[in-house]
């Protein structure tokens, strides 16, 4: 159609019109054959035959007119230098076989235009039969069908970019028919896939999306056919690989001429990093919130854990913290690793050698355990063993740092198989470690200002300090807790200059306003005032302040503010009371003192300076006391000092000093001893000179025991007249009855009757007299004891503490050695401490010449044997020899000119009615032991006493002495 | 009946008052015992009385005690202590205060009978 438009113009004016013409002419001979030649001529296409050997043996005008030869160069062979050199052979070739198989046959190739342009030209020949079908020649039309071969060119070119296009895209993209069969798919696609198209055509629809996607998708595809709508969402496409990745995938119809939809264009971008991107940024916002919230860390951490598995599946987290002493590990979270597992972690000591969470904070780095079982590292650790056993096969551990780049946690990630972390799953780790690292350092540093602020607060509210800053322009003020508490302020109370200044001592209302003229200069200030609180309380406070540093242009103080009430008070109490003591001690003529006894450090009061005649501040040494110390009583203070040594608790001690002048004093000391921290005593103690006392005392005492002795005497007189009184009477009346009754018998007559009578009363009489000496025979004779529990320590304490003044005059030491659980003894105990007593006073008399030596005195209790407790008296007197032993217990014996010695007579009898044994038995060193045991109540009441026990007994005991 | 001298006793010892008015009737006098010096001072034999016998320790008021109540009151009764207490203070007080006689219980009966003569004159 085109090619006839075309070539419709330049007919007439050809000038080888002549040339067809004449060739016309040469074919002339018949009208038929004329008018076919014409017909040919106008054909629209260049028509030539040929003979059946393939010569050409006419073209038509339009052939020549196109080629620009004449009729006669282009029969024969002469057209082919019209073909383009390029398709010749093949046109050739092609020709010749359509020749030889006498079949028509089409074909194509580029003819030139007389203006020496190629054109395309589609050449189809049908071989001419005659009647007997032999081919009798051959007719052939060239078409031109160059506009055609350039648009189907053109559009095959345009078809390849498309499809270069679509599959260069980063992109999957698929077209697939309204029932959701695809219907082609980009090589993104089948890239992604690892299949090829037609493997994807034989699978079902969505096969490849994640489960957890798949019907959204199908729901969301049914509703666009429906709607014939675009849509787009987001899902997860399986890799080759089985990874599911985010796609972003969008719909759209395609519709056809006539408007119908017959295909969807499905366009998929791999969001799947930028999704993990705002996953991991989402899941780090959040977390950095919490932090900054200040959540408790271990729901951060544990938040952290849950983040971090939900970008890794299959990993499982865990953060451990350090122990501030860096020694220990903490749990921090691990929210999926067994509790167990967790427990054995919390508390652990970081260990190298233990595991990869030790080996990366000690060495500060990554440590990767792939395979935790064959890895050597950890070949000799339990560790292996126990993460394997709670299923667990690979271990990434990454030190967390803080930043001052310390060692603060472990991040680690656990898997189920052995497995080594991939490049995204570093760069996860990473972030994360970092993120817990902040979060640590967060909690840490918190609890830390938590601590000294709690530490600040608490140290201002036992100080009783506050503190503030002011602002002497603008009367700004800020107070701590302390302040607004010392001034009784509510906490939200607006503080003011003016508030402040209602609130202080009107007396001292003049100096705080001195104090505030001075500041508005910019004076740094030192003040204390009297303050009157709300609750009407008044208050010294002292307040001290500076000018805040670094504000030239600004006047602000910053301040500490004390409320100085109860120092001041007790500081006055403590001036008072150290004056009290002070004059107390000078009045009372006391000094008190300390002793360090292992540093020998010694501290005296003044008023011991004073007893001591030394200047006051003379260091104390043990030479400076004994150099006062009389020498007679030197032993005492070696005794002292021993005892200090021992450390025995309380001590008391009577000693004289003898000073330079000649003069002697009397001390009283008593000590009592505290062991200090490091476990050393230190005593305190009080000095008391008792000189005058002791004098007085000394002279009492003389008195008294002269006066003792006159009662002894006197009471022994008086004691006589009325055993002469009681026996007189009935004697009296004996003799006068007796008397009468003889002058009645010598009357006469004799008065039998009277006389009978008085007989009578004389009898009487004699009876009275017989019960008198009776009774006085029990009084004086032996007569049973009463019988009462009786503890000895309890007796020997009392009688110890009756004749402690005694002693202590007789410069003796005492020491009581007292049986624990000493079971009580039945007897007589007024009679029984008649004998300690009377054993104690012997004892110190016996002492009483001993100058070169303690007169030291023991007073033992024990349980001796079995049924009997004993209590002995120990003396380094002058001792016995084995006569005096022998008569120490005969009545009236004595070697004393006080006359003691009947008190061991009757001691001994007042024990043996006790049924016990009295005993004196001579030291190994000087002195003697006076020993007397006693039946105890373990087994009932004490037994009488018999012959035999004693007689046995006496063989081993020396001193006993036969009555 | 009248001619007989009359011998108060005053001892709170039941056997002295029992024995000694039984062995003065046999010597003729008239005897009457009292236990206790007020019994004596209320009686009727104040002013008969030729001799007290007075013991000098009794509770309330002693010999001696009765012997200043008698002074004050102007009787001069003669009066012979006995007394079981050897007390030679006390008996030359009393003795120094008028008194005839001090015995010592257990006395004699010639030592009883001496001090009554020396007290009763006129017999």
């Amino acid at each position: 159609m085109l090619i006839t438009d075309r070539y419709q113009g330049p007919m007439d004016v050809d000038p080888r019109r002549d040339a067809l013409s004449n060739g016309d002419a040469g074919r002339e001979g018949s009208g038929m054959e004329s008018n076919f030649s014409r017909v040919i001529d106008l054909l629209p296409g260049l028509v030539w035959t040929a003979l059946p050997d393939g010569r050409a043996d006419f073209v038509n005008r339009r052939w020549c007119e196109y080629t620009a030869l004449s009729f006669d160069e282009a029969c024969g062979s002469g057209w082919q230098g019209s073909v383009h050199p390029e398709d010749r052979p093949a046109l050739l070739t092609r020709w010749q076989s359509l020749v030889a198989s006498g079949e028509p046959g089409e074909l194509e190739a580029r003819l030139r235009r007389f203006d020496g342009e190629y054109r395309w030209f589609q050449l189809r020949a049908s071989p001419i039969a005659d009647a007997s079908g032999e081919v009798v020649g051959w007719c052939s039309i060239a078409t031109d069908i160059e506009d055609h071969k350039r648009r189907e060119e053109a559009s095959a070119a345009r078809g390849r970019r498309f499809e270069q296009i679509v599959d260069g895209l980063p992109a999957i993209i698929a077209l697939f028919t309204p029932d959701g069969k695809i219907a082609f798919s980009n090589r993104q696609m089948l890239e992604y896939l690892d299949e090829t198209f037609e493997q994807v055509q034989a699978k079902t629809s969505a096969y490849n999306f994640h489960p957890d996607d798949r019907d959204e998708m199908l729901s969301r595809w049914a509703a666009a056919v429906q709607s014939g709508e675009p849509f787009d969402f987001e899902a997860r496409l399986r890799r080759a690989d089985g990874a599911f990745r985010w796609q972003w995938m969008r719909v759209f119809p395609m519709r056809n001429a006539a408007g119908r939809i017959d295909l969807w264009y499905g366009l998929s971008t791999d969001i799947d990093d930028r999704k993990w991107a705002e996953t991991l940024l989402a899941g780090e916002k959040r977390l950095l919130s919490m932090v900054a919230q200040g959540d408790p860390l271990v729901e951060v951490l544990g938040a952290l854990c849950r983040v971090v598995e939900d970008a890794a599946p299959g990993r499982l987290c865990s953060v451990l913290s350090i122990d501030p002493d860096g020694v220990r590990f903490r749990h921090g979270a691990g929210p999926s690793l067994p509790a167990a597992y967790n427990k054995v972690l919390d508390g652990l000591v970081m260990d190298r050698y233990y595991g990869p969470c030790g080996m990366a904070a000690k060495l500060k780095r990554q440590v990767i355990a792939r395979d935790v079982s064959s890895d050597p590292r950890w070949a000799a650790s339990p560790w292996p063993a126990l993460v394997v056993s709670h299923g667990l096969k690979s271990c990434w551990s990454t030190p967390i740092l803080s930043r001052d780049d310390k060692v603060i946690g472990v991040f680690a990630l656990y898997q189920h198989e052995p497995a080594s972390p991939s490049q995204r799953e570093f760069e996860l780790i990473r972030q994360f470690t970092q993120i817990a690292g902040v979060a640590i350092e967060r909690a840490q540093s918190e609890q830390e200002l938590r601590r000294s602020n709690a530490y600040l607060a608490e140290a201002q509210r036992l100080s009783l300090t506050g503190s503030f800053t002011w602002n002497p322009a603008t009367d700004e003020h800020y107070w701590s807790a302390e302040t607004y508490r010392i001034f009784e302020y509510d906490p939200s109370t607006e503080v003011s200059l003016g508030l402040v200044l209602q609130h202080i001592h009107p007396e001292d209302r003049g100096l705080v306003d001195r104090v505030v003229a001075q500041a508005s200069e910019g004076k740094d200030f030192e003040v204390e005032f009297r303050a009157v609180t709300a609750s009407g309380v008044t208050k010294q406070i002292q307040v001290l302040a500076h000018r805040m540093p670094g504000q030239d242009d600004r006047l602000e103080y910053i301040g500490a503010m004390l409320d100085v009430t109860e120092s001041r008070r007790s500081e006055e109490a403590l001036r008072r009371s150290n004056a009290f003591l002070a004059e107390a001690q000078r009045i009372s003529l006391t000094g008190s003192f300390s002793w360090r006894v292992a540093t020998g450090e010694i501290a005296w009061s003044e008023q011991v300076y004073r007893m001591f005649e030394y200047e006051p501040a003379t260091p104390v040494t043990l030479d400076l006391i004994s150099a006062r110390v009389h020498p007679e009583d030197l032993p005492l203070l070696d005794d002292m000092f021993e005892s200090a040594v021992r450390g025995v608790p309380d001590f008391e001690y009577e000693h004289r000093l003898l000073l330079p002048d000649g003069s002697i004093k009397h001390l009283r000391l008593m000590a009592h001893g505290t062991p200090d921290q490091g476990g050393q005593m230190e005593y305190i103690g009080a000095v008391q000179e008792v000189t005058d006392r002791r004098v007085s005392e000394e002279a009492l005492s003389k008195v008294r025991s002269e006066l003792a002795h006159m009662a002894r005497v006197t009471s022994l007189g008086a004691l006589t007249a009325s055993i002469a009184h009681e026996v007189n009477q009935p004697l009296s009346g004996i003799i006068t009855n007796a008397n009468t009754c003889l002058k009645m018998l010598a009357a006469d007559p004799p008065n039998v009757l009277g006389a009978q009578a008085t007989a009578r009363r004389t009898v009487r009489d004699g009876n009275r007299a017989a019960d008198i000496i009776k009774r006085l025979r029990t009084l004086f004779g032996k007569r049973d004891p009463t019988s009462e529990p009786v503890d000895l320590n309890e007796a020997a304490r009392e009688i110890i503490a009756l004749s402690w003044s005694d002693l202590q005059r007789s410069r003796v030491i005492v020491r009581a050695e007292l049986a624990d659980e000493l079971p009580p003894v039945v007897g007589d105990r007024v009679q029984l401490q008649q004998v300690i007593l009377n054993l104690l006073l012997n004892a110190a008399d016996a002492m009483s010449g001993i100058d070169d030596r303690p007169r030291q005195m023991v007073i033992r209790t024990e349980r001796a044997e079995s049924e009997t407790v004993s209590l002995t008296v120990q003396d380094v007197g002058v001792g016995l020899d084995a006569e005096s032993a022998e008569k120490l217990f005969e009545a009236f014996y004595t070697t004393k000119s006080e006359g003691m010695g009947i008190g061991l007579s009757i001691s001994r009898s007042i024990i043996d009615n006790h049924g016990g044994r009295l005993w004196a038995r001579p030291n190994d060193g000087p002195g003697v032991s006076f020993t007397f045991s006693v039946p105890c109540t373990a087994d009932g009441p004490a037994p009488a006493p018999e012959p035999a026990q004693q007689s046995a007994a006496a063989g081993l005991q020396p001193a006993m002495v036969k009555r | 009946m009248s001619t007989r001298p009359l011998v108060c006793v005053v001892d709170d010892d039941e056997s002295v008052r029992e024995s000694l008015p039984d062995l003065l009737r046999e010597f003729g006098f008239e005897v009457r015992p009292f236990s206790y010096a007020k019994a004596f001072l209320d009686s009727d034999c104040l002013a008969a009385c030729d001799c007290l016998i007075l013991d000098i320790a009794m509770p309330e008021m002693n010999g001696p005690d009765l012997q200043r109540e008698l002074e004050r009151r102007g009787r001069h009764i003669p009066i012979v202590f006995i007394t079981a207490h050897v007390d030679e203070k006390v008996r030359r007080r009393v003795l120094e205060q008028g008194a005839i006689a001090c015995l010592y219980k257990p006395y004699s009966q010639a030592d009883l009978l001496a001090a009554l003569h020396a007290a009763i004159p006129a017999q």
